[in-house]
């Protein structure tokens, strides 16, 4: 497979995220850079996307369900409140769990049966001492106390336990029956579902909105303990009064956390083929038999139907309908189906309908039509994209877009675009470096070496990708996340500085596309400025987002860290990055993939442990020159800088003749690119004159140091492949110094920083 | 243990001549199920793939053997039996239509052509060929998906790789892939 391919991937896989045509058109302007055969190839790939979608039809695989039947795979029934259960068929079969009247379990009296889910039971019960109360007590369902689900049932308890929020019921209690029977006991909140609320006390849009940023916080705040709560709809969030002002309480927390059901014929479907649920309420992913699993984003998912229904008085799609309609269907529905916008379905109601809805909300039809029409549109269909990537990151991020709303400010949520994602991809083109301009940053210590914990921390991730099952994981991603969408805002923005101040307080990087997305242009934009700490730090990071993501494209990542530690004079962490560098790419064979290692690793001196590991690498890369006809990848533009690596490696072995030669072979390939010119120039002149040509080694030396100078007498910028990017200047430059310094050269005029940094 | 256990068992190990051999019992056991499964369904219905290699898995593997490993190397033997033998009965299906009166599809400008299953098995197949030279990587996504029925997580598992860089993958590869199939009509 050709390195090109898989920049085409990598780009096709930006662009095709990118829905709105301009952005996209925009994109592709950038990324390809005049090359018009990629373009096109581009643009053939991207609009053979839904054909091919068509075409392929892949279905989920309801042989795969009915497998989970055969081989009696005992997947635990989803949560579901009594309330929902229709005609509560699983009663019949749990009749021990009832211990009659007056039962009590430790200081608390059983007095009646609430609901149950997942593998407990809750029930409203008495406390007598210290305090007279009544509470809702949660107990394990008999027959399920294995050593698992207790397990199981004693995370939730912790969960909770951990929460603390107004808004979320509390847990006070917990303990274990004679038995063994575990239980905990919660807050009882006496109050009315949300929705019932607020149209009996005919709340207005703008007290429904306040409502409802109240519960956005509770979620958040449980997100951020790695609490998913997977079940958030009205029948859970009960408001009681407090002070005679309306406060909403999300309940039944963790309940369904503690299943991890997925939704099968199995599980959906009771002994009686009626369905337990509420799939109005799910999230395409919850819905979905695939096997792709929950995060947080499933409970925005759910916080847009909650919104949708508070605005309208309607989910998006209906539950009787998707119930009956099976579970195939049900599925096809919540995944590919659009549902109406909340102004657009209030429209096509009956008038009379129409018309209590409004009176429920204290306004006329006409008022309520136009209240939702723009901006809470906008947020609402945010939330229930299908596509979680593209939801609000946060339930934070969701409340406060309605907050902005609310004060009439500008959200966040307008046309469905992922203008971070592509935004900074374009500005970075854009941006002046004028001296004077707005960098007020303070240069707050960077990464440093503490950067390197990042490469063991790489290994627990990949775990928890594996194991899914971490809260902690969990919660700072969440936390994480939220900060990224921040500066990535900003970066879109073109605010650098600001962005970068945040990035900074982020302790856990983001593996993905939009860690990527900050990284990068960050550390390149502190890399132009001649921060190099800064830029070394950022630079690390998005090597190991790299890392995660595991693309050859990363090899160029690799060079940016690099030059920038060796610039930040970071000798104890280039050596960290370089041995991480040659394990990490110890067994490829691509020769690309290999001379670039080489390179990378090579920048300073290196001792002979280093020069054995990368031996074999240098060797698939000189192999790959002998043999000009082996498949992989032998594009002429390659080769001139295989032989930079080559002679460099040759260099740093001693062996100066085959180092002279390499360099030769590289210059005998034209000057079109003058940062590589430059760079073999200075090589060349190092192995001369240890060679003990000290006259033509001082030539060389000259013409290198000349190219350079001119180079830097224009502006920084980020270059291109075809003169230098100004990474390959930097790596001129570093290796100019040591040219000199070994040749005795007076020392040249070379700061290890830019000539542009501000003041 | 049976033997087909047995091998998955060394593929887990990493023993190389194991998939060299697993490969032509799971192709065998495909066959022969597929040809009772068409004797007993209505003339004209097309096999479901997936559902063919579940059951062969349900019968070639007792329950106490259905561990993840094993099951990624089954299923990744099978989807590539699964594809010979969907491709072998296209083309003989297709070899029994008079020589002349060959639907000829012309895909004009993004618009879908009407296909028969079994001219779309062709068609993949003969694209999938194309590209596994240049893109061995798609390919795989392909031959898992298509052919063998893998859900996003199971190919995920079985290549070693995040479910995300399966969908991604899987988004690329069908584009390019049909990509190819545009270019052959």
């Amino acid at each position: 497979m050709t390195h090109s391919n898989q920049i085409e991937k990598a780009l096709f896989e930006a662009a095709r995220n990118v829905v709105d045509p301009d952005a996209r058109r925009a994109l592709l302007d950038h990324v390809c850079n005049g090359d018009d055969t990629l373009r096109a190839r581009l643009e053939r790939l991207l609009a053979a996307q839904e054909p091919a979608e068509d075409f392929f039809e892949v279905r989920s695989s309801a042989a795969f369900a009915s497998e989970r039947v055969k081989t009696g795979f005992t997947t635990l029934p989803l949560n579901r409140t009594a309330t929902d259960l229709v005609g509560d068929p699983l009663q019949k079969s749990d009749s021990t769990v009832w211990e009659g009247p007056n039962a009590t379990i430790g200081r608390y009296r059983l007095l009646q049966r609430l609901g149950e889910g997942g593998c407990g039971v809750v029930y409203l019960a008495e406390q007598k001492e210290p305090v007279r109360r009544r509470v809702a007590l949660k107990i394990i369902r008999l027959g399920m106390d294995t050593e698992n689900v207790i397990a199981r049932f004693e995370m939730e308890r912790q969960a909770l336990a951990l929460m603390d929020h107004p808004n979320i019921a509390h847990v006070l209690d917990a303990g274990a029956t004679e038995t063994g029977r575990p239980y905990f006991v919660m807050e009882l909140v006496r109050g009315v579902k949300i929705t019932d609320y607020c149209d009996k006390n005919h709340l207005d849009t703008r007290q429904r909105l306040e409502l409802f940023i109240q519960v956005c916080h509770a979620i958040q705040h449980a997100h951020q303990k790695g609490v998913i709560h997977r079940d958030i709809k009205p029948s859970n969030i009960l408001v009681t009064l407090h002070d005679n002002a309306p406060v909403p309480k999300v309940i039944d927390f963790g309940i369904a956390k503690a299943t991890e059901g997925r939704l099968t014929y199995n599980t959906v479907f009771t002994a009686f083929g009626q369905f337990v649920g509420t799939p109005a309420y799910m999230s395409p992913e919850q819905a979905s038999a695939s096997g792709m699993d929950v995060d947080t984003r499933s409970d925005i998912y759910s916080l847009g139907v909650l919104l949708y229904e508070l605005l309208t008085g309607r989910t998006p799609f209906e539950n009787k309908q998707l119930v009956q309609s099976g579970l195939e269907e049900m599925q096809r529905t919540l995944r590919d189906k659009e549902p109406p916008r909340p102004s657009t379905m209030v429209t096509t109601l009956q008038t009379d309908v129409l018309t209590m809805t409004a009176l429920q909300r204290h306004t006329e039809p006409p008022k309520l039509v136009s209240a939702l029409k723009g901006d809470l549109d906008w947020i609402v269909m945010k939330a229930l994209e299908k596509d979680r990537q593209r939801r609000y990151e946060t339930a934070n991020g969701l409340a406060m877009d309605v907050e902005r709303c609310l004060n009439n400010e500008p959200i966040l949520a307008r046309p469905p675009s992922q203008f971070y994602r592509l935004q900074k991809l374009v500005r970075r083109n854009t941006i002046t470096f004028a001296a004077g301009a707005a960098v007020g940053v303070a240069l707050i210590l960077g990464f440093g070496t503490s950067t390197w914990l990042f490469f063991k921390e790489r290994e627990s991730r990949q775990a928890a990708e594996l194991g899914r099952a971490n809260e902690v994981i969990l919660r700072r991603q969440a936390e994480a996340r939220e900060k990224f969408t921040q500066a990535a805002v900003l970066v879109g923005e073109g605010r650098y500085p600001d962005a970068d101040r945040i990035v900074e307080k982020i302790t856990f990087p983001e593996s993905s596309l939009e860690g990527e997305a900050v990284f990068r242009p960050l550390g390149e934009w502190a890399a132009l400025q001649g921060h190099w700490e800064k830029a070394a730090g950022l630079l690390s990071s998005l090597v190991q987002v790299d890392q995660v993501e595991m693309g050859t494209i990363a090899t160029l990542d690799y060079t940016r860290c690099a030059v920038a530690l060796v610039e930040n004079e970071d000798k104890e962490g280039y050596e960290l990055f370089r041995r991480a560098a040659v394990k990490h790419f110890a067994d490829r064979t691509d020769p690309l993939v290999a001379e670039r290692t080489v390179k990378n690793c090579l920048m300073l001196p290196a001792d002979g442990q280093m020069l054995t590991s990368l031996a074999p690498l240098a060797d698939i890369a000189a192999r790959s020159i002998e043999k000009p006809d082996s498949a992989s990848g032998n594009e002429a533009w390659m080769l001139p800088w295989r032989c930079v690596s080559l002679a460099l490696m040759d260099y740093r072995r001693k062996n100066y003749d085959s180092a002279i030669r390499w360099s030769r072979q590289c210059l005998s390939y034209g000057n079109d690119n003058p940062a590589r010119t430059a760079t073999i120039r200075a090589i060349l002149a190092m192995a001369l004159y240890s060679h003990g040509q000290a006259d033509d080694a001082r030539s060389e030396l000259a013409q290198s140091q000349q190219s350079i100078e001119d180079k830097l007498k224009d502006s920084p910028d980020l270059g291109n492949g075809d003169k230098g990017f100004w990474f390959d200047w930097v790596l001129a430059r570093i290796l100019l110094r040591e040219a000199s310094a070994l040749m005795g050269a007076p020392s040249p005029v070379l700061p290890a920083a830019s000539n542009s940094r501000p003041e | 243990m049976s033997d087909i256990t047995l091998l998955l068992e060394a593929v887990g190990r990493g023993e190389g001549k194991a998939s060299e051999e697993l490969l032509p019992l799971v192709y065998d056991e495909l066959r022969h199920l597929a040809a009772t499964r068409m004797a007993q369904e209505a003339p004209g219905q097309t096999l479901q793939p997936t559902a063919l290699v579940h059951e062969a898995w349900l019968r070639l593997v007792s329950e106490g053997d259905r561990t993840w490993n094993n099951r990624v190397h089954f299923f990744r033997a099978a989807a590539q039996a699964m594809r010979r033998i969907l491709v072998d009965r296209a083309r003989h299906k297709s070899s029994l239509k008079c020589g002349g009166n060959q639907k000829r599809v012309v895909i004009d400008d993004l618009e879908l052509p009407v296909v028969s299953p079994d001219e779309k098995i062709l068609m993949i197949d003969n694209a999938l060929e194309r590209l596994e030279e240049e893109d061995e990587e798609s390919a795989r996504v392909i031959t898992l998906k298509f052919f063998g029925g893998l859900t996003n997580n199971q190919i995920a598992g079985t290549l070693g790789v995040t479910e995300r860089t399966v969908e991604r993958r899987w988004a690329y590869a069908k584009a390019a892939l049909f990509e190819i199939i545009q270019h052959e009509l």
